[in-house]
């Protein structure tokens, strides 16, 4: 007797309709992490060493600084979103055994894409002492490996090791580089990378620690680039977007060309790096309540779906996750939103306090504005990723670079007072843009559970033969 | 003026040959082989992620193979919305019969491939079951009758049983002169869409009911959840997802019958299914397998000094290897010395291996039961005084009737054409052969130990059922008559 008996008995217990459910890092810290530190490394630095636009040194070491921040993170961020990605699913599938290699493919690709770029900068256009060079060649590729050892070790959920690490190793840094002072440029970033380079030891060597697995030499995350293209592009729009309106703004008249032919609009850069820390209290209520909350319903969705729910009770379970995003966002809205007024209104004060240049009072503002509907976008951004909307999540990260780049490039056509509402205009209508999608994907969400995002749509049949 | 056909006659296989060896597979090869002056078209389904390697080589009057995966699409086109609601507008009525407890006929089948036509090039599964308008038909059918049960299970059901059909619809088939299934089922469907298609004769052969073993399966299937305790209203029209499945499976058959032209099956038992399932009766024919006389009564014996039992099937379940292993054990309390060999493949189930190994030890048989594994029977028949099988299910087992070639005794249960082998069919030419064993109810070792003791016991009955054996087989299941059935078959309908 012939035929094909179905053997379907796997399905019920099939969890790889969810994919790797809720194992996305593609949470807060992720998306806000290097970012964030980028932005208290650069403004700890700005405040440290003031305002202070004559000393040449003090610019060369801030520029350089700056350069490999933005630089570095851009052309890092698509391997460390497919590398988190990896591991998410190595997690998943309890069989961690080649993060250690991993770690070494992903630091060998980030350098191999940076190395044109720094050779380009340090070894060609800028013009540079030779010491100078060599420091800066060297911070761009000390910075690009703390950005990937951190993602991976937030991807591995060791928050521990990061916090301390990070913490210790930037006072170290941003201290080392003030006393330094008095060797130039060269010492300042000399005491930089030492800093630097004490997070990146501990970090590779607690990752060692923590998988002593052998390393291999296969190219493990080749087949997941392919796969998961839209990761890698969506990590590159991002970051490209956020350091979009700086880049522009930097052939602003307004801007400085040093002798070395660095380029940068400090004004500019400052008042919005220090906008974008206001987000922190924000990105807090975030990670700690309203994504706990949203990942409870989100899972419950899903667990329920394994569980052999009937429809009926999945859409109750759907209504829910809508209203914990929803319930989510107005509170955010409305911290984010009192803090932004508040500082908006006390500006002047905090210039006082800190002491900052106060033509930066403007720009500032209006980057606390935009600081505001960014974290918003980020908000939406993360539960497209929970809900594995890769493609419609790159699409949204394009649209912010663009929008970013066109609206600051006619803001500074525009003049001085409109500095500023490139960044703000450009991230409210990504916001709003983000917000279309998030509700028409949850309104669906079961058909795009079950078909769009579903990765594994083959139930499986067995042969029998008498 | 005539079209070139790519083969005489195409032969639509299910999960069997030749990619998977067995007792179908066999009877397939055999009858290729034997009408040589024929040409066949392999269409071979099987399940999307099954190894395709070949386990027989062809024989050379094989033209061309084509294999289907079922339930693999190609993705095809994306098209627009009111393009893809048009589709699914005209697959509406269709799919809906199909998945119910409504009789499918021809004529639907028939509009799915009108539809499918309708939809275009590069149709595959973006648009057939993607698409939101597919999600949409799936929501209103499992509102409708599904309701409480989990949509999970639902969902992956109606995506296979759907995504079968259309793997059988939306894929090119061979032209020939002849379409001859080998089973109902998805075989069976694609013979109802070839007549659909190119109106050319259909045959069915069964061995195996198709529709018995799957409604067997799907019943006692654990990965369907169980609802019945879960509904509290007497409701005649509650369903399950089992009737679901069993649904589509009883449309697969009605919709091949209504298609062929001849409906064949080994035995008279297993006419009253197809019946059942809506044959006409006009169409039936019975065509028993058949075994070559001359080579296995030329094998010879070799008898051993102890008398030896032998089993030939793979060590599964539905063998029931432990009754066989039961009876073994009531045996030795009867005779001392004996040897029993459990000939056949252990591969398809290693934990019901393991089980039946163990058992052979608690039952301290381990010197006197031998699994011998995948072997040559050629080379234990001739060794063998008695056959036993202790299935739970059967057609119409190939080793009773070598067996029986060679003048050995059987004892079997009573299942598919065992009693008919042994005793007997209606025919009075037939009965008038007499016995050549004893027929045994199912699960009962102690019947079994009996009807054996009873043959090894007395020579002269012995003799007797090695003479009706050889007789009965030779007179009734002889190979060449079923190649002469088969030949004159494919004559009459390829003119």
């Amino acid at each position: 007797m012939a035929g094909i008996g179905f053997e379907l008995n796997k399905l019920a217990k099939r969890d790889d309709i969810l994919g790797t459910l809720g194992a996305y890092m593609h949470s807060a810290m992720a998306i806000a992490g290097p970012w964030l530190f980028t932005v208290v490394a650069l403004a700890a630095i700005s405040i440290l060493h003031g305002g202070t636009g004559d000393d040449l040194d003090i610019l060369n070491f801030r520029g350089i600084i700056i350069y490999n921040f933005s630089f570095s993170l851009v052309l890092a961020a698509p391997i460390f979103m497919v590398m988190t990605r990896y591991l998410a699913d190595a997690i998943h599938m309890e069989n961690v055994t080649k993060a250690p290699s991993v770690m070494l493919e992903s630091l060998l690709l980030v350098y191999l894409l940076q190395l044109p770029v720094a050779i380009f900068f340090y070894a060609i256009y800028f013009e540079l002492s030779l010491e100078l060079r060599l420091a800066a060649f060297a911070n761009m590729f000390l910075i690009s490996s703390v950005w990937l050892l951190g993602v991976f070790l937030t991807a591995l959920k060791d928050y521990n090791a990061i916090s301390k690490t990070f913490f210790c190793g930037m006072v170290l840094a941003v201290v080392a580089s003030w006393l330094m002072q008095g060797s130039g440029a060269v010492g300042m970033v000399m005491g930089f990378n030492i800093g630097l380079a004490v997070i990146v030891f501990v970090l590779i060597a607690r990752i060692m620690a923590e998988y002593p697995y052998k390393l291999t030499n296969e190219f493990a995350l080749k087949p997941y680039f392919r796969k998961y293209r839209e990761l890698a592009l969506g990590g590159l729009f991002y970051n490209a977007a956020i350091w979009a309106d700086k880049w522009v703004m930097w052939f602003a008249p307004e801007s400085i060309t040093l002798p070395s032919k660095m380029i940068f609009y400090q004004d500019y850069d400052s008042a919005m790096f220090l906008a974008f820390l206001t987000i922190i209290p924000s990105l807090a209520l975030f990670v700690f309540s309203i994504e706990t909350r949203f990942f409870r319903h989100y899972r419950r969705f899903y667990e329920q779906i394994l569980a052999h729910a009937p429809l009926q009770r999945l859409k109750q379970y759907q209504t829910d996750i809508t209203e914990s995003i929803f319930a989510g966002g107005r509170n955010l809205i409305f911290l984010q939103g009192a803090i932004c007024f508040v500082v908006i209104l006390l500006a002047p004060r905090i210039f006082d306090f800190l002491n900052l240049f106060f033509l930066q009072l403007g720009m500032f503002r209006l980057g606390t504005l935009g600081a505001l509907f960014h974290v918003l976008l980020i908000f939406e951004c993360i539960i497209l990723s929970y809900f594995d909307c890769r493609r419609a999540t790159m699409n949204i990260y394009l649209f912010f670079l663009v929008t970013n780049a066109i609206f600051t490039y006619l803001s500074m056509d525009a003049g001085f007072a409109y500095y500023g509402y490139g960044y703000f205009l450009s991230s409210a209508v990504s916001f709003i843009v983000a917000g279309f999608v998030v509700v028409s994907h949850v309104r669906k969400l079961p058909f795009h559970s079950f078909i769009t995002n579903n990765t594994s749509i083959r139930p499986r049949v067995k042969v029998v033969e008498v | 003026m005539s079209i070139h056909n790519d083969a005489d006659v195409c032969l639509i296989l299910e999960g069997t040959y030749p990619y998977v060896s067995g007792g179908v597979s066999s009877w397939a090869h055999q009858l290729i082989s034997s009408q040589g002056h024929l040409s066949f078209h392999l269409l071979s389904i099987m399940p999307d992620d099954a190894d395709l390697d070949l386990k027989y080589s062809l024989p050379s009057n094989v033209s061309g193979v084509t294999t289907i995966r079922l339930g693999k699409l190609p993705t095809g086109r994306r098209s627009a919305s009111p393009h893809r609601k048009q589709v699914h507008a005209r697959l509406h009525e269709a799919l809906n019969v199909l998945t119910s407890n409504q009789p499918l006929h021809i004529n639907h089948l028939r509009q799915l491939l009108e539809s499918l036509e309708y939809a275009g090039d590069g149709v595959g599964g973006h648009i057939l079951l993607d698409c939101e308008e597919a999600w949409e038909h799936l929501i209103e059918l499992y509102e409708d009758s599904y309701a409480e049960h989990s949509f999970l299970d639902f969902f992956w059901s109606y995506r296979a049983i759907v995504g079968g059909i259309f793997s059988i619809l939306n894929t090119n088939i061979p032209r020939a002169g002849i379409y001859h299934a080998m089973s109902t089922g998805y075989a069976g469907l694609m013979a109802a869409r070839a007549k659909v298609q190119y109106d050319r004769p259909v045959f069915i052969t069964e061995h195996g009911i198709y529709t018995n073993e799957r409604r067997i399966e799907v019943t006692s299937a654990d990965w369907l959840e169980e609802t019945s305790s879960k509904a509290l209203t007497v409701d005649e029209t509650r369903r399950d997802l089992r009737d679901l499945w069993i649904d589509a499976i009883n449309n697969f058959s009605r919709v091949a019958y209504q298609a062929s032209d001849r409906i064949i099956t080994l035995f008279a038992g297993n006419q009253i299914a197809q019946l059942e399932d809506g044959a006409d009766p006009t169409r039936m024919q019975i065509i028993p397998n058949g075994v070559n006389i001359n080579h296995f009564g030329n094998l010879g014996r070799n008898p051993q000094d102890k008398p030896t039992i032998g089993l030939i099937g793979r060590v599964v379940p539905i063998k029931d290897i432990k009754t066989f292993l039961r009876a073994m054990s009531l045996l030795s309390q009867q005779m001392p010395d004996f040897t029993a060999y459990v000939i056949g493949p252990r591969e398809e189930d290693p934990h019901y291996d393991a089980e039946c190994e163990r058992m052979t030890e608690m039952l301290g048989l381990q010197d006197k039961v031998i699994f011998t594994g995948r072997v040559d029977v050629e080379d234990y028949l001739p060794m063998i005084d008695v056959l036993v099988l202790t299935s739970i299910s059967e057609a119409q087992p190939l080793v009773m009737l070598e067996a029986g070639a060679c003048g050995i005794p059987m004892v079997a249960t009573d299942v598919g054409s065992c009693r008919e082998i042994i005793e007997g069919t209606e025919l009075e030419e037939d009965k008038a052969l007499g016995h050549c064993g004893h027929v045994i109810p199912l699960a009962s070792p102690q019947a079994a130990s009996e009807g054996i003791m009873d043959i090894l016991s007395d020579k002269e009955r012995y003799e007797a059922f090695s003479v009706a054996a050889k007789a009965r087989v030779e007179r009734f299941y002889n190979q060449t008559l079923l190649n002469e059935a088969y030949q004159s078959l494919y004559k009459t309908y390829l003119s």
